[in-house]
């Protein structure tokens, strides 16, 4: 095995070479710059606002779902369940309605965070003008708090469901938690159109070696779907498939995030429209049938947390710790088995059952 | 601080800028500052460590020479404190798990104790590059340092302290100790690798690893959609670590340094001899040299030259993690070897008579290492299994095309690396990068440098993966 170096250079003259390595910097910068040329080229028309200006540029936004109002205006629920797949494997809605006695409405996004949440409450509950006995809002550890969880490329998208063209208490939120990758998005986004071009190209790149494949559009069409679906959910292996992301947010400070999340915005808007609001913190998988460990600040943070929910006339559930929560209902991740779904329901019930009374 | 992080742009231009307006000795107290700033950013309680390790080879080598009767005993104090130290935090866990399932097999039950902290990263390159160091003085080949400052600089010089390439103490030290000067030429050709390195790691790697990652988290592949997989893992390790390397010789050329290169266009090896000679260099330099030449080489016949290979690899593939399938991707490896045995294949002399052999050759090669790449990716040994008994008959029409699919967007995607492995290995004149870097000099060809440099900048920001993955070797 040979261990080589490059020799060092021919020296230039000190002067001359600086001028050629700061020429070489500012070619390599300006370059970026030709892509509004190459967008304009494409005579794409320019994109639309988005609703969050403080994290991302303009972009084609996804169809808000407002058909969700619609069925909320039908259904008339009882109770209405928000939260991601923590939510989705543990409720049993139609054995809570047995239980309660009135119809229960989950919406429920999959990869969804605090800032789906909030806005699934704002747009589609309130905004259906339907009065639920109780809204559940399913989160884990610092989550609720933390409004840029789930709140990057990957997941973003689903805000597109829930959100109107303008957000502006959501952006505003936002904005005092936007670090300087953000920044630069946008200034690139503004100035460089790297969305608009993204957009173009990724398309166009994924598309390649199916048309290579495929001359049929429709045969294509078909066979990106079905190449989905062959590696979607269904086929993943277990581990795989939990959602065990970290979420506990390192060192958090409820005093200090408080404000900057959009927990004080659902609760006002909760109780501007007579709502009553029931935060339920799952309990993340035990280990060998022992609740999970917590950090010192994390337990500090949960107490913090269910003083100012309840001051505010919020109802505060905390599932961590609760002896009827085995080892055996979970089945990857702090997901819970299907089979185990009615059983957490039943436990919520009979734990919350003043309050469903 | 990760490379492609706008915190470490701004802490390398910090660092530059103020490291050139100080003198050497202040040059290397910036360094060791910012090299423990670098590694202890998110978790500060890593710098016990490399200051542990620091210290220790440190009174180690003075203790040799100091004591010239005791060496053996100084070299065994390095060796047992970095060897524990790596031990401890990267295979604990491994060696509770395996004795708990060997006690449980015969009929034993026991509370399994497991370590439950994070592996610091890096760590197996630096105890590694901190061994040579004592070894090096051991054996009588370097004196040890009177400076402890340089000695720190040398272990913890951040641009490759974590994923290498590892540096020899006779190597990188001189340069540590000696003074430097700014060099526009040698800063140039560190751009360019450095805009090269993260077109490789945030175009190509992060965009084929998203393809890897699908197709290893199935529960039920097929054969065709597997082996896009493992092609596509192929390339991401490829540019994800070879371009972790191009990024630390960049940036080291903006601080005055200089490391020895690491990759060679591996997948233009002919055979496993060959591919050992471009494939992470400085790792496999480093067991050839403390490992497979103190056993004895080649030199006490077949039958322990052979034992002296798959030890030699067997340890390389634990080196990767505490894991059965890194030690079977080892073993592999080293039976490839004694199989073909040895025989070089040069990549650097001239093409043999038979040039129709060549691509068969290369082509041979890449389907022996695509294997291994298999039994590395997959952690399961279950799934290795199962991997291997899946046939290219009587599968599904989806799955057919959904594995042509996935190979076909890999090499669109890798298609840059290929073209310029081609390139290089057409043209074996120069060494390798210097067809990216370059140091010779004219306006026209600075420009092109420019735009090329431009367009992989441009790439990065269109063609960037929406997943970040961490750098692959992070985790070793």
């Amino acid at each position: 095995v040979s261990v080589r170096s490059v020799s060092p250079p021919p020296s230039l003259p000190r002067a001359r070479a600086a001028a050629g390595l700061a020429l070489l910097i500012a070619i390599t910068l300006a370059v970026p710059f030709a892509i509004p040329l190459v967008n304009r080229w494409r005579g794409e028309k320019p994109l639309p606002p988005t609703y969050l200006p403080a994290l991302e540029g303009p972009r084609e936004r996804g169809r808000f779902a407002d058909v969700r109002i619609t069925e909320l205006r039908g259904l008339q629920p009882g109770y209405v369940v928000i939260g991601d797949s923590m939510a989705g494997t543990r409720i049993d809605e139609r054995r809570l309605s047995e239980l309660t006695g009135v119809s229960v409405a989950p919406l429920l996004q999959a990869g969804s965070g605090p800032a789906f949440w909030y806005l699934a409450l704002k747009n589609w509950v309130i905004a259906s003008g339907i009065q639920p006995r109780m809204v559940f809002v399913f989160f884990r550890d610092t989550n609720l708090t933390d409004v840029m969880f789930r709140l990057d490329e990957q997941f973003r998208w689903s805000l597109d469901l829930v959100a109107n063209d303008t957000e502006s208490e959501l952006n505003a939120v936002v904005a005092t938690r936007v670090g300087m990758l953000q920044r630069v998005h946008r200034f690139l986004d503004d100035h460089v159109g790297v969305e608009r071009a993204r957009l173009a190209a990724e398309p166009a790149v994924t598309m390649w070696p199916a048309e290579l494949m495929m001359t049929s559009r429709r045969r294509r069409t078909d066979f990106l779907h079905a190449l989905n679906a062959r590696l979607g959910f269904d086929h993943l292996r277990r581990m795989q498939a939990a959602d065990i992301q970290v979420t506990e947010a390192p060192g958090a400070d409820f005093h200090e995030d408080v404000d900057r999340s959009v927990l004080p915005l659902m609760l006002r808007d909760a109780k501007a429209a007579g709502l009553t609001l029931c935060f339920v913190r799952v309990q993340r998988r035990p280990t060998a049938n022992r609740p999970p460990p917590q950090s010192a600040s994390l337990k500090a943070y949960v107490k913090d947390l269910r003083e100012y929910v309840t001051a505010r006339g919020a109802l505060f559930h905390d599932d961590t710790g609760d002896p009827a929560l085995t080892i055996d209902m979970y089945e990857d991740g702090d997901h819970l088995a299907r089979h185990a779904r009615r059983r957490y329901t039943e436990n919520l019930y009979n734990r919350l059952r003043s309050h469903f009374q | 601080v990760i490379f492609h992080s706008l915190d470490f742009v701004v802490f390398f231009v910090a660092v530059v800028a103020l490291y050139w307006s100080l003198p050497q000795r202040a040059q290397n107290i910036l360094l060791l500052a910012a090299s423990y700033f670098f590694y202890g950013y998110v978790h500060p309680w890593f710098l016990i460590l490399i200051a542990a390790s620091t210290f220790v080879d440190y009174g180690a080598a003075r203790g040799m020479e100091m004591w010239p009767q005791h060496r053996r005993r100084f070299l065994w104090l390095s060796i047992v404190s970095n060897f524990g130290m790596l031990g401890f935090f990267k295979y604990f866990n491994f060696f509770a798990e395996n004795v708990a399932a060997a006690l449980a097999a015969v009929g034993l039950t026991v509370s399994e104790p497991t370590l439950r902290i994070l592996l610091p990263v890096g760590i197996s390159f630096y105890t590694f590059q901190a061994m040579s160091y004592t070894i090096d003085v051991y054996r009588g080949e370097l004196h040890a340092r009177r400076s402890l400052l340089d000695l720190a600089v040398f272990i913890s010089f951040f641009p490759h302290l974590v994923a290498g390439p590892i540096q020899r103490a006779s190597y990188l030290l001189p340069q540590v100790e000696s003074t430097r000067r700014f060099s526009p030429e040698r800063a140039r050709s560190g751009f360019v690798l450095i805009c090269w390195g993260f077109f490789k790691k945030l175009v190509i790697a992060d965009n084929v690893g998203v393809i890897a990652n699908k197709v290893f988290a199935l529960g039920d592949p097929t054969f065709y959609i597997l082996w896009a997989g493992v092609f596509a893992f192929a390339m991401q390790i490829y540019a994800d670590f070879s371009a972790y390397t191009d990024i630390a010789r960049g940036t080291s050329r903006w601080l005055g340094f200089e490391l020895t290169e690491n990759f060679d266009h591996p997948y233009m090896a002919r055979s496993p001899a060959d591919f050992w000679r471009r494939w992470n260099i400085s790792l496999s330099s480093w067991f050839r040299d403390y490992v497979y030449i103190p056993l004895g080489g080649s030199r006490r016949g077949t039958r322990v030259w052979i034992k002296n290979v798959l030890v030699t690899f067997l340890l390389s593939g634990f080196w990767h993690g505490a894991s059965w399938n890194y030690l079977l991707w080892g073993f592999y490896h080293g039976v490839l070897l004694v199989v073909t045995r040895g025989r070089a294949t040069t990549s650097h002399g001239p093409w043999p008579s038979h040039a129709w052999l060549v691509v068969p050759q290369i082509a041979g090669m890449f389907v022996l290492t695509c294997i291994g790449w298999l039994l590395f990716r997959e952690t399961e040994l279950s799934a290795i299994v199962r991997d291997v008994q899946l046939s290219p008959f009587g599968v599904s029409e989806v799955d057919r095309q959904t594995g042509l699919y996935l190979f076909l967007l890999s090499a669109i995607y890798s298609l840059p690396l290929w073209v310029q492995s081609i390139w290089v290995e057409l043209g074996r004149s120069a060494p390798a990068d210097d067809a990216i870097a370059s140091p010779s000099w004219s306006w026209p060809r600075l420009a092109l440098q420019g735009i090329a440099c431009g367009i992989a900048l441009t790439a990065v920001l269109v063609f960037r993966s929406r997943t970040s993955l961490d750098f692959i070797y992070f985790q070793f």
